[in-house]
């Protein structure tokens, strides 16, 4: 039972996957479509050819890449089904499944130095540089070239907003309410952020409320740009210039807002522990997420690392599916696994069983484009990571750009749409 | 099954032991260890792997400025070349670039190690020619060398280039040094004990117009007269040896299968430990802040962690040799000017030589790793030590890249930088004496200082020990443009 039985789930498409058919559902992204088809697998590492499978389901890690349409390295998480889709499979000899290339993994358990292997004598080394040579790299150059389209021309918007989850909403739905034109962006194809996952953590706002801010932007002028990730802040030409790539066809669009508020919420974090890598090792809030929307059952037993309300959450909505779920405190010391995670060996010395492993926030905040853009950060100890530092009132100490939400550190979804609010406030001046 | 390997960085499958050996070996600041074992430098660009690293780097007890994170570079999301092509890069002035001013921690990450109070040779600035220099003066037996790096070893230029080496230029001078440097760089990893991933892929010089042909005859002949390889071909054999290229875009090439790629960073670790090994100190994050001269001399090199006196001091900073000259009362003519360079997603190998567009200065290259690596000059760029990344630079790139190799157009951009190229008025560098009679010039190698390195030390060393006094020490003094004694070098890139 690759999903649930629910007719909201049904696939009406098939993509061609290595030439072979998988349901999928149009519009939802190949990864989960591949969840569901059972296939947690996608490819090979880049150096040791490791099994590789979709793990954030988000967009911010690079284990879920394939070749689509002639294109490589397309995250599969970021592209949608329609029939017909042709996604072969890359770096793999003669396949994902079974690699000999998988060789060079197990037979360097301590790993390869390859700052210092074979550099003498130089024969030896230029054998080594042409053996490298032809296994470098991941996806074959494009089959053709991409037509090139007409300079998009620059917008101008009030405010732009970064994030479209519960901080991002927040501010969008009080500049909005103050007749600002908004563009509220994000690189997700559906609104919501971590409210996706529809865990129910006390609090939550209401599944409708996201919808309710986006119908406040169009109302006053505004915009929801979603599948449209924020590449830069440059500041060519001077101001602040936003720019977001919508893809399939990859197009720019170059926006200018007196006020960047960046909402962009967190990435998944990879535990570390001995095979941290193998595929069915996924981020938690991206599991749920194609659990909630897609009806995905990973697998049969799924252990959920971590502790706190959104971790027993998660198990929760991982048991739903009729999947045995747990969450696991952790620290895990390694999984057990072939191509695909088979138990973890915890620290305590318990060795649990399970196919499916969700990660559990809190995330890393997103804090790259805040950096980018001139933004202070500092570290977080609690949260183990760096976190933007901002004002109450999401100020940054850069004119016109102010922050909200994880990105400043972890935080309630309530917690983090109210400071969305108040960052809203604060630029609507 | 897979091996029981805790993947740090699943991009770049780093291992959680290659970063405690990485700390292990002195790269304890994430720059360096970003650099040394390519933690973030893979599709995701850090987002997943960041915040393993700094956890792991303070578990092996970094400071808190040696956790703190890596400049943050755009795109941050990888961007087919086609979609910044279809940007009007006129509409898009020269402007600093992001990040404004890249993250400088406060305090500094730790030196490299505590500073001898005095030494022989000082010699300011740890890129590949202070580093080169100290290793040959090792060579020659003149150990007491210490060299002072303001920042990790690879901030500078010599971290930043494309890795192009070639002995296609178009002065005797410079195909000699190029040509000697190509013979050392051939021979560094099995030398040195460090892989340089040098492979002779060749240059492809690709002349759209009739006048740059003209320059490229006149190049052959001086090419041949030195027994260089390099020919002259038409497009469709240009397009034999990169089928991908657009014949109907230049109307020559010169080739020549000689000329080759490296990997930058290994060859300043490589020197740094070889000068290590002889008996020179190397200190990173260690700022020269002035000079103490007395009776034509300096005596002192004043330092961000204290004071060594000395016998000599030279000036290998690159882009801030200007400034640190300042710091001894002297004024060179340097003037250092921004140059972008991108890098795409790794792709299996398909490109061979470096391409390079003459007129409009656009290079690239397959590197080791399959990536794309690529830059481009622009005409407009003011001087400046100036290192941020602008968008027009990769709608200038994408243009001008997807016009001769149209299939790039799918190929995603997922990293940009900036460098400063140590530009001089006749575009030749500034060597030997100036100022203070011990204070020794080694600047102003354009963009091409890297590959010129590792001959121009040998011939520098030779002469510090008083082997033999090459011409490039007559001609390339800073006292030329007073003098009026100039020839300009005209075939730079990029």
């Amino acid at each position: 039972m690759p999903r649930l039985p629910d007719p909201r789930f049904a696939p009406d498409c098939a993509i061609l996957v290595d030439g072979h058919a998988v349901p999928a559902r149009t519009g939802e992204s190949v990864a989960v479509a591949l969840l569901a088809a059972g296939r947690s697998l996608v490819s090979r590492s880049v150096k040791y050819h490791r099994p590789r499978g979709a793990f954030c389901l988000a967009g911010s890690c690079g284990s879920c890449l394939a070749r689509v349409d002639g294109m490589p390295s397309q995250r599969l998480c970021r592209t949608a089904c329609r029939q017909g889709l042709a996604v072969e499979t890359q770096h793999a000899f003669p396949s994902a499944q079974h690699d000999f290339l998988g060789l060079v993994d197990r037979m360097s358990p301590r790993g390869i130095d390859h700052h210092h292997l074979l550099t003498h004598p130089r024969l030896a080394n230029r054998l080594l540089v042409e053996v490298f040579r032809r296994l470098s790299g991941l996806g074959r150059l494009p089959d053709a070239a991409l037509p090139v389209s007409s300079p998009p021309a620059e917008e101008r918007f009030d405010a732009a907003v970064v994030g479209a989850g519960p901080a991002g909403l927040g501010a969008a739905e009080v500049l909005a309410a103050a007749g600002r034109r908004v563009l509220l962006a994000d690189q997700e194809p559906v609104l919501g952020g971590r409210l996706r996952a529809r865990l129910g953590l006390p609090g939550d706002p209401s599944l409708a409320w996201p919808r309710t801010v986006a119908e406040a932007v169009g109302r006053s002028g505004g915009q929801v740009a979603l599948g449209s990730a924020a590449l830069g802040i440059w500041r060519d030409g001077g101001a602040p210039l936003l720019v977001l790539l919508s893809e399939r066809p990859a197009r720019l669009r170059l926006v200018r807002a007196p006020q960047i508020l960046l909402c962009p919420g967190g990435t998944a974090r990879p535990p570390l522990f001995a095979r941290n890598d193998l595929p069915g090792v996924f981020w938690g809030r991206g599991l749920a997420v194609a659990v909630a929307e897609a009806g995905v059952v990973p697998g049969k037993r799924a252990l959920v690392l971590g502790t706190g309300a959104e971790a027993e959450a998660l198990a929760a909505r991982l048991a739903e599916t009729r999947m045995a779920a747990r969450a696991v405190a952790g620290p895990a010391v390694r999984a057990r696994g072939g191509t695909r995670i088979a138990g973890l060996d915890m620290a305590d010395g318990a060795s649990l069983n399970c196919d499916t492993l969700a990660v559990a926030p809190p995330p890393v905040p997103a804090c790259d484009l805040a950096r980018e853009a001139g933004a202070a950060v500092a570290l977080d100890v609690r949260l183990g990571a760096h976190a933007v530092r901002a004002g109450s009132d999401g100020s940054t100490g850069v004119a016109g750009l102010r922050a909200a939400g994880e990105v400043t550190g972890a935080c309630t979804a309530r917690e983090a749409a109210d400071a969305g609010r108040r960052a809203g406030e604060a630029a609507r001046g | 099954m897979a091996s029981a390997k805790t993947i740090v960085c699943a991009c770049e499958d780093v291992t959680l032991e290659e970063v405690r050996r990485a700390f292990a070996l002195g790269h304890r600041d994430l720059e360096s260890v970003k650099r040394y074992t390519g933690v973030g430098t893979g599709p995701c660009q850090g987002k997943s792997c960041l915040a393993a690293t700094v956890a792991v780097l303070a578990r092996l007890g970094a400071t808190p400025a040696e956790t703190a994170p890596f400049t943050a570079r755009p795109p941050l999301h990888p961007v087919p070349l086609a979609a910044l092509a279809a940007l009007d890069p006129g509409a898009l002035g020269t402007d600093p670039g992001v990040p404004a001013a890249p993250d400088a921690p406060d305090p500094r990450p730790r030196p490299s190690g505590p500073l001898p109070p005095q030494a022989d040779v000082v010699v300011v600035g740890g890129g590949i020619m202070g580093l080169a220099l100290a290793y040959e003066l090792c060579r020659r037996g003149r150990t007491d060398v210490l060299v002072l790096e303001g920042g990790y070893l690879n901030a500078g230029a010599s971290g930043r280039n494309g890795g192009g080496v070639r002995a296609q230029w178009s002065t005797p001078t410079f195909i000699r040094l190029a040509r000697r440097s190509l013979e050392i760089f051939d021979r560094f990893a099995s030398d040195m004990r460090i892989n340089v991933w040098f492979r002779r892929g060749g240059y492809l010089f690709l002349a759209p117009e009739r006048r740059q042909v003209e320059v490229l005859e006149r190049n052959l002949v001086l090419h041949r007269r030195f027994g260089l390889r390099t020919r002259l071909v038409e497009p469709r054999e240009a397009a034999a040896i990169v089928p991908e290229l657009d014949p109907s875009r230049f109307l020559a090439a010169s080739w020549n299968p000689d000329d080759g790629v490296v990997f930058p960073w290994p060859f300043l670790w490589g020197y740094a430990a070889g000068a290590g090994r002889l008996g020179a100190a190397v200190r990173t994050f260690t700022r020269v802040t002035g000079f103490e001269v007395a009776g034509g001399r300096i005596r002192t090199v004043v330092t961000e962690h204290g004071r060594v006196a000395c016998d000599t001091v030279v000036n290998a900073a690159g882009a801030w040799s200007a400034e640190v000259a300042r710091l001894a009362g002297v004024a060179l003519p340097n003037r250092p000017t921004r140059h972008e360079i991108l890098v795409t997603e790794p792709l299996r190998p398909w490109l061979g030589p470096l391409v390079s567009v003459l007129g409009n200065g656009l290079y690239l290259s397959q590197s080791l790793r399959g990536e794309i690596v690529g830059g481009m000059g622009d005409p407009d760029e003011p001087a400046g030590v100036v290192m941020g990344s602008t968008l027009r630079f990769l709608a200038r790139f994408a243009r001008a890249a997807v016009a001769v190799l149209p299939r790039l157009g799918g190929v995603k951009v997922v990293r940009q930088w900036a460098g400063c190229y140590d530009v001089t008025p006749d575009n030749n560098p500034i060597l030997g004496a100036a100022g203070p009679e011990n204070f020794l010039q080694l600047s102003g190698f354009v963009g091409h200082g890297f590959m010129m390195a590792p001959a121009v030390a040998e011939l520098m060393a030779d002469w510090m020990v008083g082997r033999g006094r090459d011409e490039i020490f007559e001609r390339f003094t800073a006292d030329r443009f007073a003098r009026g004694r100039t020839v300009r070098e005209d075939f730079i890139i990029g």
